[in-house]
């Protein structure tokens, strides 16, 4: 609680620390969107080509994280 | 959105772009796409700002030892940063003028603020030349 009240925005971080993973949505949004808004002809393709792009950036990332886990777990027996 | 009958050249929107992020396409007649990419990007940078703070835009020093080249690698998300225009060059004002009191966040948060608006700058030039391209070739 205090560190909700002590937080200033833009001068001190986010009281995030519990939950960073969720920051990876909005980044993954934004990219999505700006690059299918450069990509597209039209921007009426727009939705439905970012909204795809989003989907398939996080199953990309959960995949990283998943080798990346089973790396760690196989090093730390070695 | 089909583009208007204005020719800016290409130099003038690619510097439109930098200026304010999505004005290229708005120079080009392609004002939905201007408004969804800018809107995106400065959206992306306040809140890399609004996690960490704005300390993580932190600019090379021009002076002091070693090359300039040295410098600005040993701060090279700033090259992305200063991609969002006069925004990130504020910003990075401001952060030095703040960071005694408020240094920049090191930690976890302070890396996700750092990827947030260096992405927000990388996205613009993304931006910044597919606008000059199609002015190009218009």
């Amino acid at each position: 609680m205090n560190l909700v009240l002590a937080y200033i925005p833009f001068l001190t971080p986010m009281p995030v620390w519990g939950y960073w993973p969720v920051l990876l949505f909005p980044l993954c949004a934004i990219v999505a969107i700006v690059y299918k808004s450069i990509k597209c002809s039209t921007m009426s393709q727009v939705p439905r080509e970012a909204t795809a792009l989003f989907i398939w950036i996080l199953i990309g990332m959960a995949t990283a994280a998943a080798i990346l886990v089973g790396v760690v777990k196989v090093m730390e027996r070695v | 959105m089909p583009a208007n009958d204005a020719n800016p050249p290409a130099p003038l929107v690619a510097l439109a772009g930098w200026l304010v992020p999505g004005a290229g396409y708005f120079l080009i007649g392609h004002r939905t796409r201007a408004l969804v990419v800018g809107v995106s990007v400065i959206f992306l940078f306040v809140l890399g700002m609004l996690i960490a703070g704005v300390g993580v835009v932190e600019a090379p020093a021009l002076g002091g030892a070693g090359t300039l080249v040295g410098r600005i690698l040993a701060k090279p998300w700033f090259l992305g940063q200063v991609m969002t225009g006069p925004i990130g060059l504020i910003c990075a004002m401001i952060s030095q003028g703040v960071s005694d009191t408020y240094p920049a966040a090191r930690s976890r948060l302070g890396e996700i603020g750092t990827l947030y608006t260096a992405v927000a700058g990388m996205l613009n030039l993304l931006a910044i030349i597919d606008a000059s391209h199609r002015a190009a070739t218009k």
